[in-house]
């Protein structure tokens, strides 16, 4: 029964001129947007894998120097985009993607998309996440929204029932009928993504990768089929078609536009974020309450030179067997890194609790829940680039401590001419980003998973309790 | 077959039908005449169910609508006033859309058949439903209460709308339908029509049955009078 009614349901919808101008329009713009959104993605990560390959080679072919002044000569980090953040930029077109890595100084990262670009970005880009999370739920409503009440408008639904469907024969068939319809205009956009995945993994095959992928496109799938099940639950509960889809525009209003931005004001207000300059002030001033690693004046240097001193039983740091310079800037380096770990890990932790209300509120919200599942399986949320940020700080802080150690075992105090050469600068390998587990992605999103599953639930429940009524 | 025991619903303080008995044996045509609101289409939502009673029992082929909603609607075919259907099917593709939710799986030749017993000209079969009149639309909803096999059939103003020789086509499909031992319940507006193909009439007012006549011993211009001065 179901069945055939969903069958009709399909067939109505195909033959329907509307249901084809929207769903031409729908799909040029997610085909536009995948392969538009994945040129871009090959671009930006042939320029970064680029820049990343040749500041390797700038550290490796420096001339020889002081390895202090290779310290500071530093060299850089550079982020590669994940494989999926074609489908979801996320926030990786805001975040910086290069760190530049020297000593005495944590730096942010730096040059994002956003800055480099026109206006363009500032009304909004097209991706496919925006399309699937915002659009296809628009498609749906105006498909959807007089699934009953045009049945009841034209009492065909009595025929119906007096035919021997039930009620809930009628809604679970449109709901088939609907999806079936939904999935054939779906369905080929995820073999495109998942072409242009293996394409993008060039040599490099990863099946994390494609359960990734695979986990995504099935959050998507089961976020429209929430908006399809509660379509057609308002519909059936709405007096006229009218009703229904004025309810259903302002329910999209309020799930894709109003609340995430409030969400976001909400947010930042309770957990305020320090500005760029309020944050690194805060560190220059703990900064200056430490070790000052290049001033030999400095009251705890003098402490730490009595220590090192009575350490190695002699008089003077002239009669030491190894650098003090070297020694102290290494404190120094050990102080500035600690206070800079304990203030990222603050703003971390804002962001966090942040981010933590948008999770809260996506339980009310299947839209918010979708968003942060779907950039978090591509690879594009903060937490990502926080992760890379924190990667590139201990990366320069192995850098550092490499040069300021050599320079303390192979030298002596004072002795500012001392140079190294290529073989130092090998045992520093080139700057490999890792990404977050799967599994830790999965850990830390499970309440944004759990509420597109208790939506799914929700609407499914609200559906099996319509009963007909004239 | 279609049998109403002091049935009466009521909304609030208000009856809309109250305390009807009546019984339709098959092969028999019960016209309800009435003025808008008399209870007319109360009592045909309550033989299909759509509607509970509030006191009385109601029956098709002696099973309760009541207590056995689904089993009863296997007995009984039902067209409302104006059939819609869905405008970009065809009518075979209506009908077979219908058929198939009563549990018949007819083919395209028996379908057509339906539809040209009917009385839909063959053309038409195959063509969407938005281009068909308000009779032709009629045509194909009488087609679905006859690939039911139906041996009750609930009509709501059925020819209202209607031009006189769709109308009269459609007289003559209930009489074939009647003789073949269909019980029909038609509510109507139209007092000639009701006369010419009902074996039995009755008038409601303000949702009593207050008169039941034979059609027979009644003519048309006399029972127009006792309409008049029933309501």
């Amino acid at each position: 029964m179901q069945n055939i009614i969903a069958k009709k349901e399909f067939t109505q919808t195909l033959r329907d001129k509307r249901f084809w101008v929207m769903a031409i329009l729908v799909w040029g713009l997610l085909l536009t947007a995948s392969v538009v959104g994945f040129m871009n993605y090959r671009k930006i990560q042939a320029e970064r894998s680029n820049a990343s390959k040749s500041a390797a080679d700038l550290w490796q072919n420096q001339k020889d120097k002081n390895p202090h002044s290779a310290a500071h000569y530093g060299s850089f980090a550079y982020r590669p985009k994940s494989p999926l953040s074609f489908v979801d930029f996320g926030t990786d077109s805001f975040t910086g993607m290069s760190v530049r890595l020297e000593a005495h100084k944590q730096n942010d990262a730096v040059f994002s998309v956003a800055q480099e670009s026109s206006s363009l970005l500032r009304f909004g880009e097209l991706t496919l996440a925006f399309v699937m999370q915002v659009l296809m739920p628009l498609l749906i409503i105006f498909l959807c929204f007089n699934a009953i009440t045009q049945e009841k408008e034209s009492k065909t639904l009595q025929i119906l029932l007096s035919q021997g469907a039930s009620m809930q024969q009628i809604v679970w068939g449109k709901i088939k009928g609907f999806s079936g319809v939904i999935a054939c205009l779906v369905l080929p956009i995820i073999l495109i993504v998942s072409v242009l995945l293996l394409i993008s993994f060039d040599s490099s095959f990863s099946w994390t990768w494609l359960t990734r992928t695979g986990l995504l496109m099935l959050s998507y799938l089961a976020y429209l089929l929430v908006f399809v099940v509660l379509a057609v639950w308002v519909s059936a509960k709405a007096t006229s078609s009218r009703v229904a889809l004025l309810s259903l525009l302002v329910v999209w209003i309020f799930a894709c536009i109003i609340i995430p931005k409030a969400t976001v004001n909400v947010a930042s207000n309770i957990f305020p974020v320090p500005t760029s300059f309020a944050f690194n002030k805060a560190i220059q001033d703990d900064e200056a309450k430490g070790i000052d690693g290049h001033d030999p004046e400095d009251e705890r240097a003098k402490i730490l030179e009595k220590q090192i001193l009575a350490q190695y039983e002699v008089d003077s740091v002239s009669q030491l067997p190894v650098n003090f310079d070297a020694i102290q800037m290494q404190e120094g380096e050990k102080y500035t890194s600690m206070v800079y770990s304990k203030h990222f890990k603050d703003l971390q932790k804002t962001y966090n609790s942040q981010n933590k209300i948008s999770e809260i509120v996506g339980l009310l919200n299947p839209f918010l829940a979708i968003r942060q599942v779907s950039m978090a399986l591509s690879g594009s949320d903060y937490v990502t680039h926080a992760n890379f940020q924190e990667q590139a700080e201990k990366y320069r802080f192995r850098l550092v401590e490499l040069m300021n150690n050599y320079m303390r075992d192979h030298s002596k105090t004072g002795d500012w001419e001392f140079k190294v050469n290529k073989n130092v600068w090998s045992q520093l390998p080139a700057f490999q980003y890792t990404e977050p587990s799967f599994g830790s992605v999965l850990s830390r999103n499970w309440l944004s998973f759990l509420s597109l599953g208790f939506w799914v639930m929700l609407s499914f429940w609200a559906v099996s309790k319509i009963k007909f009524s004239l | 077959m279609l049998t109403a025991k002091n049935l009466t619903k009521k909304y609030g303080e208000q009856t809309a039908l109250n305390a009807l008995n009546l019984t339709i044996k098959e092969g028999e045509i019960f016209a309800l005449l009435g003025q808008n609101g008399a209870g007319k289409t109360t009592t045909i939502n309550l033989f299909l169910g759509f509607i509970e009673p509030t006191n009385g029992t109601v029956t098709i082929n002696d099973i309760s609508v009541v207590e056995n909603a689904l089993e009863t609607k296997k007995y009984v075919a039902y067209i409302p006033e104006t059939v819609m259907l869905y405008p970009n099917l065809t009518g075979i593709e209506n009908l077979q859309f219908f058929s198939s939710l009563a549990g018949f799986k007819y083919s395209d030749e028996q379908l057509s058949d339906f539809l040209s017993k009917s009385g839909l000209q063959k053309n038409a079969h195959t063509q969407y439903l938005e281009g068909y009149s308000k009779g032709m639309r009629q045509k194909v909803g009488i087609a679905i209460a006859l690939a039911k096999n139906a041996k009750a059939l609930l009509l709501d103003e059925p020819t209202s709308g209607l031009d006189p020789k769709a109308s009269n086509e459609f007289s003559e499909i209930l009489r074939d339908l009647a003789k073949n031992g269909t019980a029909v319940l038609m509510a109507t507006h139209d007092i000639f029509r009701a006369r010419e193909v009902a074996h039995r009439i009755g008038i409601m007012k303000e949702g009593n049955l207050v008169s039941v006549v034979d059609a027979a011993s009644i003519s048309a211009n006399e029972l127009e009078k006792l309409y008049l001065q029933t309501v």
